[in-house]
């Protein structure tokens, strides 16, 4: 890697190796070769987007200087051009739905629309946005957020794309997330959208039922209706008819994802030594949900090529880069927030493992029998969603998988529901693991604060 | 003067603790419950007694639920976990068997923690959020049986339905007089104070329901006998404040004091710990099922979310207690981290906007931290609506 300024630069050594990799592979038949990615990263993007190349270890959403990892930069490229995908994909009249709640995207791929998260979003709107540096692309978040705790209010623990959906900036065209216990901001944060200005877009709320969900036949009947309508709302849209053998195959897609996600964990966690960074490690890890990239396809196309790298850097016991020597392992539970990584790596530590999002990857759906049903129960079954002890179990299973030798608990500023069961949930996986452990209130994310690091990093050196 | 029924509802407070205790002796089981869509009904019918649980108010307990709860959890659940935690409380003391309905996520979550570190019984009832569907009245009514079954096993009989009937018929009674009353209290030449109603719906978390009925019944016949037929009219004078927003429960004072020392007079509410409950409720037959449907299809809690503004019956609700109440201004109540009513706030104040009718927005917790600034922005809201009435009599 090369970096000049703090400004970050991908080095000519790689590129002719970087050329003989796989091209990605887009859900509309299209692809990008490795030469098109090069020319983006190293031409079209510093121009573009100069604060996504800032090589502060304050950004948390800095490049990885693992240069050396196809998909990382694959990866990188795919977030860059965000807008214009998305913007491909509106003109040939494919809907967006903005989704949240820790839930698979599978009905909604199936109903032939593009699921985006809050952090997607987010990106789709930054990119929207050309030549501004990481202060100005700061300044420019916070502007924004100050709309949705205007309109909403300013406990919302992050306003998930409301600023960027009712300004106009990115035309969603549906919001239907899954209103589960992790997050009460969900259904809240929804329900303001109704006293927006904008009022074409769809609002829907599929109703995740609560406690023991998964062992309760009424419950799974329940929930697999929501998914039912929430397809049929989806097909208004698209003038389609989504049957439920497009569910199934759509099902069949994305646990291929969910496979390989979990069969390059168990690569990562087998390894000696880290064969990723943290940021290389969550990203692609959480490719297994098939929603990062807004394009499931493309995701699957990522991870292909991407365990063949790992299980490479695995059998020669190759580090990843900006990993120390013998680092301490963190697991990394509570709500949908992230340390920053590199700087748990300039201390010693490295980022093995999260529970939000890994829950609903390692869910593998019943492909046999009714699409609908079988996505119900394997929806009430994400461990994240399930009572203390039984999450905790869960927890403690990664935790012993990934070999973690602490667990930080983080929740955003406002979170509610993950705060609530912070403590309760720790203690019970010290009891079972006798790991330690650490509770952090997080606050908004960008750079991070210097309170925060401090006890993360307090919390490193205590386990070194 | 206070009525007289209301000094025997206090003395008959003061003595109800000692009596669930001999019941608990001699063999009944107390279910303490919180929530908005639990059936009690199903509860008393069964022979258990049921007990509302959650005080406000004590900044104390909040401190001492926080331990286990988190601080971005609202006070009323906090206070709710201390409560355990301390377990001083008689009724919490007393209590078997604990029942919460997942209506409010952060008491769902109240339930669970109690659950893990105070090793209680706890029943969960499931609520669906997308209420209005016909499919949402099959899960809920499904949820309303499975917690029957398991109420059940902790009453050791199995529901009679001619009971079930008898006991629908009671809380309908309870319901009538509640809602008579708060006509009562809202009209000029008042015997009872909004204060005093509260009070009065909050005796009724503790009582015996039978009891309660009578004593209601007291204080309407004592009402009518001293204040005839309630006439609801705005007086020249008066600030008559509405109160919506967030829960106040037992023992949470602060805001109606600040409101009453400043010249305030608050003639009614839209609060789950006030009157909404009691509206609305008509159980379309003697079951189960009809339970589930009745309590579904009351006025929607504000936890509950629903996505056409222009249909919301809650906010139509609101609106035509504000004209029944003939109230002048809104007071709307949030306690910090209270999601369901805080993300709602500025909508409300919009939408009353337009309808001419201020709304304040007070933001706060148990602490009295922030009592005078409370009282300076209530003091200055009960000025101005009674310069509006002075201004709209000359009109």
């Amino acid at each position: 890697m090369s970096v000049s300024g703090n400004v970050f630069r991908y080095p000519e050594e790689i590129r002719d190796d970087f050329l003989q990799t796989a091209d990605i592979q887009f859900r509309d038949g299209s692809k990008a070769s490795p030469a098109e990615v090069w020319h983006y990263l190293t031409e079209i993007g510093p121009k573009k987007y100069p604060h996504i190349y800032d090589y502060s270890n304050y950004y948390g959403r800095k490049i990885s200087g693992d240069v050396t990892l196809p998909f990382s930069l694959k990866h990188n490229y795919l977030i860059m051009t965000m807008d214009e995908r998305m913007t491909k994909a509106k003109q040939n009249g494919i809907p967006v739905v903005f989704v949240q709640g820790g839930q698979s995207v599978d009905p909604y791929y199936a109903a032939g629309a593009i699921a985006l998260r809050p952090a997607s979003v987010g990106i789709w709107a930054s990119c929207q946005h050309e030549g501004l540096n990481l202060n100005q692309e700061e300044v420019r978040r916070a502007n924004q957020k100050e709309k949705a705790y205007r309109a909403i209010s300013f406990e919302v623990c992050q306003s998930a794309g409301y600023e960027n959906i009712q300004e106009g900036t990115v035309p969603v065209d549906m919001i239907a997330p899954y209103s589960c216990l992790r997050c009460s901001d969900v259904s809240y944060g929804l329900e303001a959208h109704r006293h927006g200005k904008r009022k074409d877009v769809k609002l829907f709320l599929a109703d995740y039922p609560l406690d023991h969900q998964k062992d309760k036949e009424w419950a799974i009947t329940y929930f697999a209706e929501n998914i039912r309508r929430l397809i049929e709302s989806i097909d208004e849209l698209t003038g389609g008819k989504t049957t439920a053998e497009d569910l199934r195959k759509e099902i069949k897609l994305h646990n291929e994802g969910r496979r390989l996600a979990m069969e390059i964990a168990d690569l990562w966690w087998s390894a000696e030594v880290p064969p990723t960074n943290g940021k290389d490690r969550r990203d692609l890890f959480q490719m297994g949900g098939m929603e990062l990239h807004g394009d499931p396809e493309a995701s699957l196309s990522l991870l292909r090529e991407a365990k063949g790298y790992i299980a490479e850097r695995v059998k020669k016991g190759q580090k990843g880069f900006g990993v120390s020597d013998n680092p301490v392992r963190i697991f990394v539970c509570g709500s949908c927030v992230f340390p920053n990584e590199y700087r748990i790596e300039e201390v010693g530590g490295i980022v093995v493992g999260n529970d939000n999002h890994w829950s609903d990857i390692t869910t593998i759906v019943e492909e046999d029998g009714d699409p609908f049903y079988n996505l119900a129960k394997a929806v009430l079954s994400y461990p994240y969603e399930q009572s203390i002890k039984e999450r905790a179990k869960w927890t403690v299973e990664q935790i012993k998988r990934s070999r973690a030798d602490g667990v930080l608990f983080l929740y955003n500023w406002g979170c509610n529901t993950q705060s609530a069961v912070a403590r309760a949930l720790v203690d019970e996986i010290k009891r079972e693991s006798g790991v330690p452990t650490l509770i952090i209130e997080h606050e908004q994310q960008g750079t991070q604060s210097e309170q925060l690091q401090n006890r993360v990093n307090a919390f490193v050196e205590m386990l070194k | 003067m206070a009525l007289k029924t209301l000094e025997i509802i206090k003395k008959r407070l003061e003595e109800r603790p000692k009596e669930i205790e001999k019941a608990r002796r001699e063999g009944q089981k107390v279910v303490g419950w919180q929530g908005y869509n639990i059936p009690e009904e199903i509860i008393y019918a069964l022979g258990l007694i049921p007990v509302r649980i959650g005080v406000g108010g004590d900044d104390r307990m909040v401190e001492i639920g926080a331990r286990y709860i988190s601080t971005k959890n609202c006070v009323f659940v906090r206070e709710t976990v201390g409560l355990f935690a301390e377990n001083n409380d008689p009724y919490v003391q007393n209590t078997d068997i604990l029942a919460f309905d997942a209506t409010c996520l952060q008491t769902y979550r109240t339930a669970e923690i109690i659950q893990y570190y105070f090793n209680k019984e706890v029943l969960i009832l499931g609520v669906p959020r997308n209420f209005y569907w016909p499919e949402a009245k099959v899960y809920f009514t499904k949820e309303v049986e499975y917690f029957t079954r398991r109420l059940e096993k902790q009453a050791g009989k199995k529901l009679n339905y001619q009971i079930l009937a008898d006991t629908i018929g009671l809380y309908d009674r309870i319901r009538n007089a509640i809602v008579t009353i708060y006509t009562y209290q809202a009209a000029a030449g008042n015997y009872l104070s909004w204060e005093e109603t509260y009070d009065l719906i909050h005796a009724g978390y503790y009582l015996d329901r039978r009891e309660y009925l009578s004593l209601l019944e007291q204080v309407l016949a004592e009402l009518r006998e001293k204040q005839g037929q309630p006439f609801i009219e705005a007086v020249e004078g008066e600030a008559r404040i509405f109160l919506s927003g967030s829960v106040l429960p037992p023992g949470d004072k602060k805001l109606i004091k600040i409101i009453q020392e400043v010249g305030g007079r608050i003639v009614g509410d839209d609060l789950w710990s006030g009157l909404i409950p009691y509206l609305d409720v008509k159980i379309p037959e003697n079951s189960l099922q009809g339970l589930a449907v009745g309590y579904l299809n009351r006025t929607p809690h504000g936890a509950l979310p629903y996505l056409d503004l222009d249909t919301d019956r809650r906010i139509k609700r609101l609106k035509e207690l504000i004209q029944t109440f003939k109230a002048q201004g809104v007071i709307y109540h949030t306690l910090r981290y209270c999601d369901p009513y805080t993300f709602k706030a500025k909508e409300t104040k919009d939408i009353l906007q337009k309808e001419g009718i201020p709304l304040l927005e007070i933001h706060t917790e148990y602490a009295g931290s922030d009592f005078e600034a409370i009282r300076t922005r209530v003091e200055a809201f009960v000025e101005m609506l009674k310069n509006r009435y002075d201004e709209e009599v000359a009109v």
